[in-house]
């Protein structure tokens, strides 16, 4: 039973990181209807800035935060205008195409830059935790947690309720009667593409305090996200903070009972059945090609 | 037309002769790596170039088809070419039951699906023996098979197979089956509306792909002597599939052959010294022949002739 409720817990705390990114994921594909196989790599580098500003300047990851953002907010913002924005309006498999291309050119060369080290941003709180009756909750997990989901959160009232989120939501809504009204698609685009890669480098920021981090790391973590989105639903934010909690809990309930290894499996498997039985996500508010 | 023929059929008795000119080892292997992927692209190409549906899933029946070998050889003793057709067969079977679901989804969705199917399958041969506590497929340990044969015997026997491939993609590109594959390319609706059994159409020739890479896999096997999960599985030979076909030319016969024939070697001077670096340039070349040249090398020297 605690074993249970163990597991339960620490799969939520990971569902929240899994939300984080995978929303950013699900923008971009809502707006651009771009699935973006870089995304793994964009939370890579996020790890990578902080685990970098950690190691050579000492400063705190959680405090390196807004580094993560900016940089990977800006990387996304340049690969869409130089790259993606000749694609946007081809087929579909052109574009995956291009974020294919885009993924092995990023993890490579970051490879060649920084090798394929396994490494690890270790704090004087990296092993803190405190307990609530018999479970343990580790400290980095529930702070990174709570600023996962206010992130998430932040996403979709920006959607809501702000002039430029109202543009992005017109833009994929209706792209030409947007542009008619007078919104310039391309820099909608291009500015949607930054907003969804920042969110991403902040939750690849967070990871970088509790996983270990490495080039490779990306594409699993991309088919997370394009799991977790498909399970919430293609498009619809709120619908990654759902698919993100529930993927975690899975997955932490697979390791805890099966093998880690196997978690893997289990999300692809239903990565795969999802996409069968319910392309429009467990709440069916997705967009479905 | 003719010309082609010819010129196929010249090179492939040339291709035959060669051991006879009593060449090096080295020059064997990569002749069969070569054949060895010539054929890989041209099965890939058979679904994704004919019918546009991008398959990124294609090593999960190379791992198939390396592994069904290989456990047939060592734990039957099935010898090896009845081993290799059983594969592909299991292979080819496999994705029937594959193909009926995900040949529905349409675009990024087919990609990534057949994404996670391979990836399914490489963590469940990984992980099999160790959550239940058996020894069937070794898990990350791999199977050593037998050594048997000289290089000479697997070069001809991937000679014959990739031309097998070649000769039936020459075939199926202009028949009946062919030309519905196509219909489904250009415009799936209206195919359907035509009257053709879209479905049908597809799941058949996804089937025949990995039959076909099924069986490449299984003398894959047989030819390293040593397969694991991570090498036959490696999502990279996906990638080296996809390229290959865009770079020489998808949804045309020979486009493949020359994408696998040139980046093969390329990749022989390049990729076995700075394997980063080569899979950094793989992207680039991804990335501008998607952008630039969407018909590939063939499609830039068939534009030259008619500026002529």
């Amino acid at each position: 039973m605690v074993l249970t409720l163990q597991a339960l817990v620490t799969g939520l705390l990971m569902g929240g990181v899994y939300a984080a990114y995978s929303s950013g994921f699900s923008l971009i594909f809502g707006v651009m209807n771009i699935v973006n196989i870089f995304h793994g790599e964009l939370i890579m580098i996020g790890a990578f800035t902080t685990y970098w500003t950690f190691t050579l300047y000492h400063i705190d990851p959680f405090l390196a935060l807004p580094v993560s953002i900016v940089s990977v907010g800006v990387l996304g913002y340049v690969i869409q205008r130089v790259l993606i924005n000749r694609v946007v309006e081809a087929p579909p498999m052109i574009s995956y195409l291009c974020t294919f291309g885009v993924h092995l050119i990023l993890s490579n060369l970051c490879l060649l830059l920084w090798s394929a080290d396994f490494r690890t941003v270790t704090t004087s709180y990296s092993g803190a935790g405190f307990s609530a009756g018999p479970l343990t909750i580790p400290l980095a997990r529930l702070i990174t947690f709570l600023i996962a989901i206010a992130t998430t959160f932040g996403l979709y009232l920006f959607l809501e309720k702000a002039r430029y989120g109202k543009a992005i939501r017109a833009a994929s809504q209706d792209k030409e009667m947007a542009r008619l009204v007078g919104i310039d698609i391309k820099r909608v685009y291009a500015l949607t593409f930054a907003l969804g890669a920042a969110i991403t480098g902040l939750a690849g920021g967070l990871l970088s305090t509790y996983f270990v981090i490495y080039p490779q790391m990306g594409l699993p973590y991309t088919i997370i996200a394009f799991c977790v989105v498909v399970l919430g639903g293609m498009g619809y934010i709120p619908g990654a903070l759902i698919g993100g909690l529930l993927l975690g809990v899975i997955q932490s309930l697979t390791a805890t009972y099966l093998t880690s290894g196997l978690s893997v499996a289990i999300t692809f498997i239903l990565l795969f059945i999802i996409l069968i039985l319910k392309p429009q996500g467990i709440v069916g508010k997705g967009i479905v090609e | 037309m003719r010309i082609k023929l010819l010129l196929g059929l010249a090179v492939f008795i040339a291709l035959l002769l060669f051991p006879l000119a009593g060449a090096e080892g080295y020059y064997y292997r990569t002749l069969s790596t070569i054949f060895l992927w010539v054929g890989l692209a041209s099965a890939w190409n058979l679904t994704s170039g004919f019918t546009g549906y991008i398959d990124f899933g294609a090593v999960g029946y190379f791992g198939v088809g390396n592994y069904a070998t290989a456990l047939l050889m060592t734990r039957a003793g099935i010898p090896f070419f009845p081993s290799i057709m059983i594969g592909g067969i299991l292979s080819g079977l496999l994705a029937l039951f594959i193909g009926r679901y995900t040949m529905k989804l349409r675009g990024a969705y087919f990609g990534i699906a057949t994404l996670a199917f391979a990836e399914a399958a490489k963590q469940i041969i990984l992980e099999f023996d160790r959550t239940f506590n058996v020894r069937f497929f070794e898990g990350s340990q791999g199977i050593t098979l037998p050594i048997a044969h000289d290089e000479t015997f697997f070069y001809y026997t991937f000679l014959i197979v990739a031309s097998l491939v070649v000769v039936l993609v020459f075939t199926l590109d202009r028949n009946k089956f062919g030309y519905a594959l196509k219909a489904i390319k250009e415009a799936e609706d209206s195919a359907e509306l035509a009257g053709i059994d879209t479905r049908r159409y597809k799941v058949s020739v996804y089937a025949l792909t990995a039959v076909l890479i099924g069986v490449l896999g299984g003398i894959n096997a047989y030819w390293l002597t040593y397969i694991s999960p991570l090498d036959v599985f490696n999502v990279i030979h996906t990638i080296n599939m996809i390229i290959m076909a865009l770079f020489g030319g998808s949804g045309t016969v020979f486009g493949p052959v020359i994408g696998a024939f040139v980046l093969t070697i390329a990749n022989e001077v390049i990729g076995s010294r700075l394997l980063y670096t080569w899979l950094l340039m793989l992207g680039m070349i991804l990335l501008v022949v998607v952008v630039f040249l969407p018909r590939g090398m063939i499609g830039l020297i068939s534009l030259k002739r008619l500026k002529r």
